[in-house]
């Protein structure tokens, strides 16, 4: 992982030590006339994912003149998160940060608007899926441009072997390596799943769905509420947890509970993660990099690995997409810049080289990018990632929605969908009662 | 007639001998018990030793004893060592701590001196409270920090947030207060004949405090020098906060953001930073543990 | 001599002026002296804490004045009463088994001949001078519930494999244990120093007297060290209070908030919910806790010195 400066020394070739000393500043003036640019970048989980992000910028910031510093800050321990929050509240820092999901939203007042990059790009790639405008429009001003990196879909990945050996469950058969999904998958309802996660368990191979309160998590069911047709606040902002959809919901999630690993609870983003690689797992709720990283350290479980869309419920067939943007702060000195460089970065080719680099991890959010060749192609086993991108037959969803931003933000944060599931299952409470928690817990959100 | 008769009598026992048994038995229950907490004690270091000579693989395989290494290997360490921006965390690491250090000597030692030998208004509230400040914690005070900061920036134009040096700014905070209570308590326990011969040979408060206290108070000086330097070096949520690009960041910072990147085996790694950022402090330690020692209790015992 | 010093400790005493003059500058320099300590506190410490009151006074998007009202959102929340109660409960029992342990310790070490006392004390300190974020790291990976080493202790000797992190009561219990393990060295370290400290012979007039050891410990060592027990217990009081380091990358908080203490809480709700004004709240609660405890302990501290000093005069 690097931090790439693009220094004066390394464009000045050949100037003498003294005439630079004699007029930095004009030399400066000269060799940067666009000026400076800060970008803080989402620090990849796929090994190596970075370094085409950085050269996509290099070439930029060399034919621009500008000079581009770029920070790589990781989403793990939150540190994107703090950074961000630092940034806001000192009105200073990076020009350019990455923000995923409800960030946009939450700081809109404090980003630049960024609707004439988006004309652009919209006009070049056509639409983006309804998650991306959602998120990404929190108050009709584009407020940030959708990102490659870090966008993704967190359906579910499981063991081909362990599936139809102990489950019964074919799931090439329903999405096959070599075309789109056959009718088998009406099959794969949530129904389905519960019924494969007892026998998996009573295997001694338990489905990894963790119950935690960090986003891999909260995506997972919040995508279960959604199938279910359960909504905790609508776009009024009224308090609608209190429904018969929300109580089937909660219902489905305690029977389901009860065959994943004991301290599912405690699970942050990795977990799931190791319990795949170990071994232990026939399916997780993740995007590639579980794989990915198996391929490195545990092959003979990476060759096994299928991606597959979620399961369908009473509701319809929801997808959790997670999408990452960048956004430019409203005080930042450079915004010409800053839009020029997303702007590049938003092209058909480059996104195709990053989801390259990310084997296959990054979903763009433009809808006619959902064809890149490297989800094909990515394996072993090959085709893994063919299903991986969204298909027309789910709808996307970002757990929280329809709920009005600031609020949905909340919820998300303090992950109140699995807390409520955690109170039911591990806490004992009934039904009622963690609705009646939550709706508490809602009411709280609404403070201005 | 012996001590050991006497109390012999004292407790109604018989034969001296008796009695020796009973203390050597009593010895080694004493050593047996110290051995078992030293074990406690080291095992999660040494586990961290075992794992960090660990391959990826290795570590990612569920079979056999975790405790034990079956093929060694200094890969971590060396894929740290040889990482230019692992060098940039320790080099980082290593001069806000030597500056934090100097600059907290310096605000220390003469407030102690002060603290210790003179009165004037407010000063028995100061020596009491200073202690105090450590009930405002770090999280309450880094968003307002923030602040200020960026309105020094503002008004002198320079970059703060950011900028390793910001550390060198608040670690002080931390480390003067228990640092001047060390000292006040070792300044204290100094006769004050010392003072007083200075003072009748003609010299001046500085002079006092440099060429007769100092030397004298140098154990309690090193004490506090190395208490400084382990706090600084451990930091953690300040420098979370404050510092986000690669080569301003610390080293435990580092470790935790850099290497637990959800790249799911890096557990060798992790472990053989985590090792690397504890030597310092377990490295100085070593060499003045009697220091370290004397000086966190000279402070204490003096009360 | 002894008149010299005499003289002078009485001036000391009473801050008295022997000839205004020298005594006043004298009062100057020695102010000057503590400036930089006093400046420093005031800048980075006590205007922050002030400045926090007052974000802790505004409504969440920070644009106005709201007064009390957060502080009484919180009051009517469960999670809060919650946290007040873990952090309590961490920070109580966290302190209790350090000073019980390292006053054990301390013991057994004292016990030894002087020789053999060096290397034992030197084994037993390693785990204060790791820094803390560090040797949470390493717990944490020793608790990690796929690879477990210490479950597989556990195993091997006939055991279930414990939840470390997963079940909300043996999370606390692996929260509290990381800070024990990682604090009981400092008290340890001070009692031992305490405890070279008590005269010999209060021992043996104690033993003269027929006192058995739990007799000596009672009337002899306890009283002796009720000073440096209170301050040690004080101190940890607070830094175990506010500890973050801890909580945060073992369990942020979880499961169920179960973990929760009023640092990670804050930080949760002021940076990861974007909701700065409620964090500074629950941040500015645990002051008043802990500067009750404070002023208690202290004032009793400061009372046996003086009375100490009385008569060692």
């Amino acid at each position: 992982m690097t931090k790439w400066h693009l220094s004066r020394r390394g464009l000045l070739v050949g100037a003498s030590s003294a005439a630079i000393a004699g007029s930095v500043y004009g030399r400066a003036r000269g060799a940067y006339a666009a000026g400076k640019l800060s970008v803080g970048f989402w620090d990849h989980w796929v090994p190596g994912a970075n370094d085409t992000l950085t050269r996509l910028c290099r070439e930029w910031a060399a034919k621009e003149r500008v000079d581009l510093t770029i920070d790589y800050i990781p989403s793990q321990g939150n540190k994107l998160l703090l950074t961000i929050a630092a940034e806001a509240q000192a009105r200073s820092g990076h020009d350019i940060l990455a923000m995923n999901t409800w960030l946009p939203g939450s700081h809109a007042e404090r980003l630049e608007p960024v609707d004439d990059v988006m004309g652009e790009v919209l006009a070049k790639n056509g639409p983006t899926n309804p998650v991306v405008e959602y998120l990404g429009k929190p108050d009709g001003h584009w407020r940030a441009v959708p990102a490659t990196p870090g966008s993704q879909m967190k359906g579910p990945a499981s063991r081909i072997d362990l599936l139809k050996q102990h489950a019964g469950i074919d799931i090439l058969a329903m999405y096959p390596p070599d075309g789109p999904a056959t009718p088998a998958a009406e099959q794969w309802t949530w129904d389905a799943l519960l019924a494969a996660a007892e026998k998996c368990h009573k295997a001694g191979f338990p489905f990894g769905i963790g119950l935690g309160t960090t986003s891999d998590s909260v995506d997972t069911w919040g995508s279960l509420f959604h199938a279910f047709g359960a909504r905790l606040v609508d776009e009024k902002g009224d308090i609608v947890v209190r429904s018969d959809a929300t109580r089937a919901a909660l219902d489905f999630a305690k029977r389901l509970a009860a065959f994943l690993p004991a301290d599912a609870i405690a699970w942050d983003d990795g977990s799931n993660n190791r319990w795949l690689i170990s071994g232990k797992g026939a399916l997780i709720f993740n995007p590639p990099s579980a794989w990915a990283v198996a391929k490195r350290d545990a092959p003979q479980v990476a060759e096994k690995v299928w991606h597959h869309p979620a399961p369908k419920g009473p509701n319809g067939r929801f997808g959790p997409y997670l999408p990452y943007y960048w956004a430019i702060w409203s005080f930042s000195p450079n915004k010409s810049a800053a839009k020029s460089l997303l702007a590049h970065l938003s092209t058909r080719e480059a996104a195709e080289q990053l989801v390259a680099a990310s084997q296959g991890y990054d979903i763009p959010g433009y809808l006619s990018f959902n064809d890149f060749k490297t989800w094909n192609e990515e394996g072993p086993p090959k085709g893994t990632l063919r299903h991986y991108p969204p298909t027309k037959d789910q709808i996307l969803s970002i757990a929280a929605a329809p709920a009005p931003h600031k609020i949905a933000e909340q919820i998300y944060n303090q992950a109140t969908i699995t807390k409520m599931i955690a109170r039911i299952v591990q806490g004992g409470d009934s039904i009622d009662k963690a609705i009646a928690w939550a709706e508490s817990e809602l009411e709280g959100f609404m403070r201005g | 007639m012996s001590r050991l008769e006497v109390a012999a009598r004292g407790a109604g026992k018989v034969a001296s001998g008796d009695l020796r048994r009973q203390r050597r038995w009593a010895l080694w229950s004493a050593y047996a018990c110290l051995g078992l907490f030293c074990v406690l004690f080291l095992a999660p270091p040494i586990y961290a030793l075992v794992t960090s000579l660990k391959t990826s693989q290795e570590i990612a395989a569920l079979e056999g004893n975790p405790w034990l290494v079956r093929d060694p290997t200094l890969a971590n360490y060396a894929a740290l060592l040889g990482s230019s921006t692992f060098l940039r965390f320790f080099w980082n690491s290593a001069k806000v701590a030597v500056i934090v250090v100097a600059v907290t000597m310096v605000i220390a030692t003469l407030a102690a001196f002060s603290l210790a030998r003179m009165r004037f208004f407010g000063s028995t509230v100061l020596a009491t409270g200073v202690f105090l400040t450590y009930l405002i914690p770090e999280t309450l005070l880094f968003i307002p920090l923030f602040q200020i900061f960026t309105w020094l920036r503002d008004l002198t134009g320079i970059e703060f947030i950011n900028r390793w040096w910001i550390l060198c700014i608040v670690y002080p905070t931390l480390t003067v207060p228990f640092c001047t209570w060390i000292l006040i308590g070792y300044f204290s326990s100094i006769p004050k004949e010392l003072d007083e011969a200075a003072i009748v040979d003609g010299a001046s408060t500085l002079q006092l405090l440099l060429k007769v206290f100092l030397p004298v108070a140098l154990p309690g000086l090193i004490a506090a020098t190395i208490f400084a330097f382990t706090v600084s070096w451990a930091q953690f949520l300040y420098p979370l906060a404050f510092t986000t690009s690669l080569d301003q960041l610390v080293l435990p910072v580092g470790i935790v953001t850099n290497l637990i990147k959800g790249d799911v085996f890096n557990w060798g790694q992790i472990m053989a930073g985590a090792l690397l950022t504890a030597a310092p402090p377990v490295l100085l330690y070593a060499f003045l543990m009697d220091y370290y020692i004397a000086g966190l209790t000279a402070g204490a015992t003096k009360g | 001599m002894a008149q010299a010093a005499a003289i002078s400790r009485a001036q000391g005493e009473r801050g008295a002026v022997r000839g205004g003059g020298l005594a006043r500058r004298r009062a100057r320099i020695a102010f000057l002296l503590c400036l930089p300590l006093i400046v420093l506190v005031l800048a980075l410490v006590i205007y922050p804490a002030f400045y926090s009151l007052h974000l802790a006074t505004l409504n969440k998007s920070m644009t106005r004045f709201v007064g009390l009202a957060n502080f009484a959102f919180l009051f009517k929340r469960e999670t809060f009463w919650m946290v007040v109660r873990q952090s309590m409960i961490f920070a109580v029992s966290a302190v209790i088994f350090k000073a019980l342990i390292g006053f054990v310790l301390a013991h057994l070490i004292h016990r030894l001949p002087d020789k053999g006392q060096r290397k034992w004390r030197g084994m037993l300190l390693v785990p204060w001078v790791i820094p803390p974020a560090m040797s949470t790291l390493i717990w944490w990976w020793m608790y990690e519930p796929s690879y477990s080493a210490l479950n597989w202790l556990l195993a091997g000797m006939g055991f279930a494999p414990v939840p470390w992190l997963g079940d909300p009561y043996w999370a606390r219990f692996a929260v509290i244990l990381v800070n024990v393990w990682y604090g009981a060295p400092f008290f340890m370290i001070m009692y031992l120093a305490a405890l070279k400290s008590v005269p010999a012979e209060l021992y043996e007039s104690a033993e003269i007297d027929g006192a058995n050891a739990w007799q000596k410990l009672i009337y002899v060592t306890l009283p002796m060290l009720r000073n440096i027990i209170a301050v040690t217990v004080l101190f940890s009081l607070i830094v175990t209070f506010a500890n973050f380091d801890i909580v945060r990358i073992l369990t942020a908080g979880g499961p169920r908030d179960m973990t929760h203490v009023f640092a990670t809480w804050a930080f949760k709700l002021g940076i990861e919910s974007n909701d700065i004004p409620l964090g500074a709240c629950v941040s500015l609660f645990m002051f008043p806790i802990l500067g009750i405890a404070a002023v208690f302990i202290l004032r009793d501290v400061h009372r046996r010195s003086r009375e100490l000093a009385g008569v060692a005069a």
